[in-house]
């Protein structure tokens, strides 16, 4: 990777870092293992562990377990190359043991693509559901268990009103479970409850994450999700279109401030809790359209087709995370889009 | 007042009727036709789509490429559509160039229980920046829930739109009321409708489409397509102008391409003929008409069974090669009485 990204990247963990490492002492000297460890959540843990340990000397090991290294070493070489990270190569289906030296557990290992949710269903949910299991039956076996993160999913929280409200840990909505679209939600739902089960009867010290949705470097341009395919056409000055009324509310979250939340929740989250990980700062999909457009310099125009209404809000409510973690976004909406501009414009020159 | 889009296939479905000869004269006198009407997508091709010339579907007089320049040349308003199934139509030899020639509209199409095989292609052109529509082929085929699950993945894999296709004319319209409703109200983006008369309905079933939430319908010209042929687009344009339904087509000159059409193009007027009513009612596609009919001549059996025993098999398009074997299964049946 060239030295500019590393730079940059460098600069992003520094920024939410800050000058008080300390909140994350708990991690020095300690091995963690992430599994989906080459994924987008895995990549961005591995780049804060290796700056802390670079900038702040944390001495924190970093095991990341994987199915495809090859794409891994690939993409972030420079990550390959710093000694307290090492690459396993497995199926997470197929983990038997730990390393007994592990102190803490990031359970990262599902694909939020919901091009492989709908093509590959039943592989999606063994991964999940079988997977999860697989983990939390061995990481009982650890000595030193200090913590175990399960990464889940915004969607658990289902079809929401369109009340418009953002949206707290503890909001059930529908998940039909007849429905293909129900794959992925439905399987994370099961292994939050799954957690729930090893928490209460074999007191497995276990927080959840549920992820909303973010932007910025590592993200792949081709995912099908809206802010992706704004960049995509922004940059390759193509129109930007919007089939809905564009008035559907979402946020985005950088992934360094992702990083570095779930660092924290992993080693000061309670036992048991589960915390929304994404920005409170909804931005409709017009808005962000027309930033996407702005922010790029190109002449590419916005079209809102406007073929139906949407007027949809997935933004999480931050009031626990705040409270109890006292976390809080150091990246905005304008500084998410302009620094993935800056990103994907280098990769692609690349 | 509603919103719908046309989509007109005269140049590519229409290409069935003509064995796929369309010439580069008839595409480019047609195309300027369209354009000037303001027709908004007009597909062009050989009529199973991108990269199907062969000797088992029918060799196009011209090639994909000549095909496509031609109507991008005679096409300023109107964007460029074409029809890709992948298996005829690859990414690197097919879709690419497909770009380069400035088409701006793909419709992946699969088999109403495939939509898996889509994916790679819807992929590829949204990554190109430009509009990819998943297409269900012989949707009578399968319930409405199935069509709903194939329809999702199509969203799932960035589909601006599902069109579901009526390839056989086995419609009737409370058949798309309740199909096309039962996929709008379920899905997030626009879903469309592909008629074909063999049951003398198309232009009726265009209008239950709409009226169920549809916002794409797909016409022909005169009604140029496979078998019976299309829902004829310029019926569905005045009709829907009766409808209060705005379609954005100037009708006179929807009227001035579709004499085009009929002057310069079609060798015959489609029509409801006995083989292609039975067609219909046997669920097989419409483009199977002129193979049908000329395995009956060349067995000596009677085409309309030919059809029936198809429909039993559940034949889809892309099994021509079953049509002949259907002839030869019946011609040794009947001889050994």
């Amino acid at each position: 990777m060239e030295k500019l990204l590393r730079e940059m990247i460098a600069a992003d963990c520094q920024e939410v870092v800050g000058s008080s490492p300390e909140a994350l002492d708990k991690l020095r000297n300690r091995l963690l293992y992430v599994t989906g460890g080459t994924g987008f959540v895995g990549t961005w843990i591995a780049e804060m562990v290796c700056y802390l340990n670079q900038v702040h000397g944390f001495g924190t090991g970093l095991i990341l377990l994987a199915r495809d290294l090859d794409t891994f070493r690939k993409k972030a070489p420079h990550l390959v190359r710093c000694p307290e990270i090492r690459l396993v190569g497995s199926d997470v289906r197929d983990v038997i043991d730990l390393p007994s030296e592990v102190d803490y557990v990031i359970h990262a290992a599902a694909t939020p693509d919901n091009r492989q949710h709908m093509t590959n269903p039943i592989s999606v949910m063994d991964t999940i559901t079988r997977g999860t299991a697989t983990i939390l039956d061995a990481a009982a076996n650890l000595p030193h268990l200090a913590k175990i993160l399960n990464v889940s999913s915004g969607q658990v929280y289902g079809r929401q009103s369109l009340a418009g409200t953002a949206i707290t840990e503890d909001t059930v909505g529908e998940i039909p479970v007849n429905s293909i679209t129900s794959v992925y939600p439905g399987a994370k739902r099961y292994a939050e409850t799954l957690c729930s089960a090893y928490w209460s009867s074999r007191k497995l010290p276990i927080v959840t994450a549920r992820p909303f949705a973010f932007m910025g470097p590592y993200q792949s341009l081709d995912k099908p999700w809206a802010i992706n395919n704004f960049i995509r056409d922004a940059l390759t000055d193509n129109a930007i279109r919007i089939l809905s009324d564009g008035k559907a509310v979402r946020s985005y979250m950088y992934p360094s401030d992702m990083a570095y939340w779930l660092l924290r929740m992993l080693v000061d989250g309670g036992s048991g809790m589960a915390y929304n990980l994404g920005s409170p700062y909804g931005i409709s999909l017009r808005e962000v359209a027309e930033k996407v457009k702005e922010f790029s310099g190109m002449a590419s125009e916005v079209l809102v087709r406007g073929m139906h209404e949407d007027n949809s809000v997935f933004v999480p409510d931050p009031g626990l995370v705040s409270a109890s973690l006292k976390l809080e976004v150091k990246v905005d909406i304008d500084q998410t889009l302009k620094r993935s501009l800056r990103w994907f414009r280098e990769t692609v020159k690349r | 007042m509603r919103n719908v889009i046309i989509s007109d296939a005269t140049l590519r479905d229409g290409s069935h009727a003509l064995s796929h000869q369309l010439t580069k004269g008839q595409i480019a006198a047609y195309a300027q036709a369209a354009d000037a009407a303001g027709v908004p997508i007009v597909e062009v091709g050989h009529g199973n789509g991108l990269g199907a010339s062969s000797l088992q579907v029918g060799l196009s007089l011209l090639d994909d490429r000549e095909m496509l320049q031609t109507a991008r040349e005679n096409l300023s308003r109107s964007r460029l559509g074409i029809h890709v199934i992948p298996g005829f139509a690859t990414i690197n030899n097919d879709l690419r160039f497909a770009f380069d020639y400035g088409v701006d509209v793909v419709r992946v199409a699969s088999h109403c229980t495939e939509a898996d095989i889509t994916e790679r292609h819807i992929s590829f052109t949204r990554e190109q920046g430009k509009e990819a529509y998943g297409v269900l082929m012989m949707s009578h085929m399968a319930p409405k829930e199935v069509l709903l699950d194939e329809a999702l993945k199509m969203q799932s894999y960035g589909a601006e739109a599902v069109i579901i296709m009526d390839s056989a004319g086995a419609y009737l319209p409370t058949d798309v009321m309740d199909r096309v409703g039962h996929l709008a109200r379920s899905l997030k983006i626009p879903v469309g409708f592909h008629a074909h008369n063999n049951l003398g309905m198309a232009v009726a079933n265009s209008v239950a489409a709409v009226e169920a939430g549809a916002r794409i319908i797909d016409g022909a010209s005169r009604g140029l397509g496979a078998g019976a042929g299309n829902a004829q687009m310029e019926v569905v344009v005045a009709v829907f102008e009766r409808l209060q339904i705005k379609t954005g087509i100037d009708l006179y000159k929807a009227l001035d391409a579709a004499d085009i059409v009929e002057k310069s193009i079609m060798a015959s007027i489609p029509y409801i003929s006995s083989v292609s009513l039975v067609s219909g009612l046997s669920g097989v596609f419409s483009g199977f008409s002129k193979h049908v009919t000329l395995a009956a001549i060349e067995y000596g059996v009677d085409p309309r069974d030919i059809f029936f025993e198809l429909g039993a098999r559940k034949v889809v398009g892309g099994q021509e090669d079953k049509i002949v074997e259907v002839a030869m299964e019946l011609k040794d049946r009947r001889e050994r009485g």
